[in-house]
């Protein structure tokens, strides 16, 4: 078992911070193998950002992705830089407001407004973590108690939005 | 393997291996992509009773290593090209006066200011070279969040046995890197502190230096009640004074060389992946390492019998595993993120015929296996 995700979109969304926790739910709660790498300029907000997070039941040596199972893009820019990399089974999940997905574009899309979602949940902070509900529910990668436990570990330091986190990733899981 | 798991990027598991090899004094000036193990040091140093500066250049954090190191601490600092360029005089005080340090060099692309948050591998050489005058170092190279930890414990028991300053040579990619590390509490035996003069040892008839042997002299703290130290960064004799005879220049020159080299068999630590059938052999050492061995799995699969031989040590070289190598195969393949630095050392020792093939990038990105396997395919 291997599988590679893209989470890309600007500076200040948190991709980091997702890739995270995905790492972590899947290296100390589950156990498996996971590596995550980023991309980033010298400025640090509104310019792309990408972060490479790749899961597997064995030893991972290259850190970089070559065939991405799922894209999360949540910046057109995001979008248009990976378009050419989309294979026929990726699965491209992206922002409905900020996005606009190419014709004839590879790969399975599902779109949602995780940006305006996470402000009627009352924080914009955590659209990021509606769209990783998003990919739990549609990979069945990680169990829902071991990303709730990473997501409780990565904001051990800002215990105020642990809950809106929770809330947003069983949003994003719950999605129809 | 006791110990704590965790998810962290390399800069961090440096820093949790500079604290549990008893490192206690950390001085710096931030630079990408390094910056982290400043930030995570300022917030661990108080807490363990350490201390941390932050200086105002790295001249004079360099500087203050050395200051803080003859006063009894394990020191360390890190810092990107740009900042070991300016370490390099203080460095050269360091070697000559035999003081312990680990510098951490987190290589960004380069020359001068470069791309800030892109990696590279182009300090090899100017680790080695940096500072004037004959001299070895010792520089070991990560390729993994979990060897980020571990050598850099080497890297401290290196500084401490051997009374020298240390590098642990990294790069953007392993510094940033995410992955599943063990933060282990070390046994004792673990850990190699600083020589102390021997119990009975008359003041009077204590020395700083000691050229009779390869080994430095024991090393007690400046300011000891008991034991007069002198250093100084000009040719100096046991007592630290200086001595700038013929025969003294020449015995302290063939000394700092040969107290590394001659210990390169302790020293050199490398790590062999499929070599006992391989016909084609890759050489690399930190990051390159990764793209080689997905490369190697892939050749493999292929049906081309590929080897890795990981440098961990890169200075000083490890000479005997790479002749090995190269009086056992047909041709070695050399990735790096430079135009050939190590790859030129390599032939340096290639008296087989090997052929030797260089697999470089310079572009301020990894070198991916599908590039490493084109150059394999067009080589063969």
């Amino acid at each position: 078992m291997k599988t590679e995700i893209v989470l890309s979109g600007v500076g200040g969304q948190g991709l980091i911070s997702t890739g995270e926790i995905i790492g972590e739910a899947a290296s100390i709660y589950e156990n498996l193998f996971a590596t995550l790498t980023s991309s980033y300029g010298s400025e640090t907000r509104g310019t792309f950002t990408k972060s490479d997070v790749i899961l597997s039941d064995t030893n991972i040596n290259y850190p970089i992705i070559e065939n991405p199972d799922v894209i999360l893009c949540l910046a057109q820019v995001a979008y248009d830089r990976y378009q050419d990399k989309f294979l026929d089974h990726t699965l491209v999940i992206y922002d409905t407001e900020l996005v606009v997905p190419a014709p004839n574009a590879r790969g399975r899309h599902i779109g949602y407004a995780f940006k305006q979602m996470s402000l009627d949940l009352g924080n914009q902070a955590v659209a990021n973590t509606i769209a990783l509900g998003v990919i739990l529910k549609h990979t069945g990668l990680l169990k829902r108690e071991s990303v709730a436990s990473a997501v409780t570990d990565r904001f051990a330091a800002k215990p105020n939005v642990i809950g809106i986190n929770l809330k947003a990733l069983d949003m994003g899981i719950s999605l129809e | 393997m006791n110990g704590e798991k965790r998810f962290i990027e390399g800069n961090i598991a440096i820093v949790e291996g500079a604290l549990a090899a008893g490192a206690r004094f950390y001085a710096g000036y931030p630079i990408s992509p390094s910056s982290e193990i400043a930030e995570y040091s300022s917030q661990m140093m108080p807490k363990v009773g350490g201390i941390y500066v932050q200086m105002e250049d790295e001249i004079s954090s360099m500087a203050a290593l050395l200051g803080a190191s003859v006063a009894g601490k394990k020191v360390y600092t890190a810092t990107s090209g740009p900042g070991i360029s300016l370490m390099q005089e203080n460095l050269g005080l360091g070697i000559m006066s035999e003081i312990p340090a680990v510098i951490i060099d987190v290589q960004r692309s380069g020359p001068s200011t470069g791309a800030a948050t892109k990696p590279a591998q182009g300090d090899m050489m100017q680790v080695r070279w940096g500072t004037h005058g004959d001299h070895s170092i010792i520089a070991l190279s990560p390729a993994s969040v979990q060897e980020c930890f571990d050598l850099t414990v080497c890297a401290f028991n290196f500084a401490e046995k051997y009374r020298t300053p240390v590098y642990l040579v990294t790069d953007e990619s392993i510094g940033h890197l995410r992955e599943t590390v063990t933060i282990r509490t070390l046994a004792p035996d673990e850990v190699i502190d600083r020589r102390k003069p021997d119990k009975g040892t008359v003041p009077e008839m204590f020395r700083p230096y000691n050229y009779d042997t390869d080994m430095p002299a024991a090393m007690p703290p400046f300011g000891s009640d008991e034991y007069l130290s002198r250093t100084t960064g000009s040719t100096h004799d046991e007592k630290g004074e200086f001595c700038p005879t013929p025969e003294n220049i020449n015995r302290i020159t063939h000394y700092l060389t040969n107290k590394i080299e001659a210990h390169a068999d302790d020293i050199c630590m490398t790590k062999k992946f499929f070599l006992d059938d391989a016909e084609i052999v890759f050489i690399a050492y930190g990051c390159a390492v990764r793209s080689a061995k997905s490369a190697l799995e892939r050749l493999r699969e292929e049906g081309v019998k590929a080897g890795l031989l990981q440098l961990q040590t890169v200075w000083p070289f490890p000479e005997k595993e790479v002749r090995k190598v190269l009086s056992s195969v047909k041709m070695t393949v050399v990735p790096e993120l430079n135009l050939g630095q190590i790859a030129g050392e390599i032939q340096k020792y290639n008296d087989y015929g090997c052929k030797i093939v260089r697999a470089n990038r310079v572009d301020g990105n990894l070198i991916t296996p599908e590039e490493i396997m084109q150059t394999v395919k067009e080589a063969m």
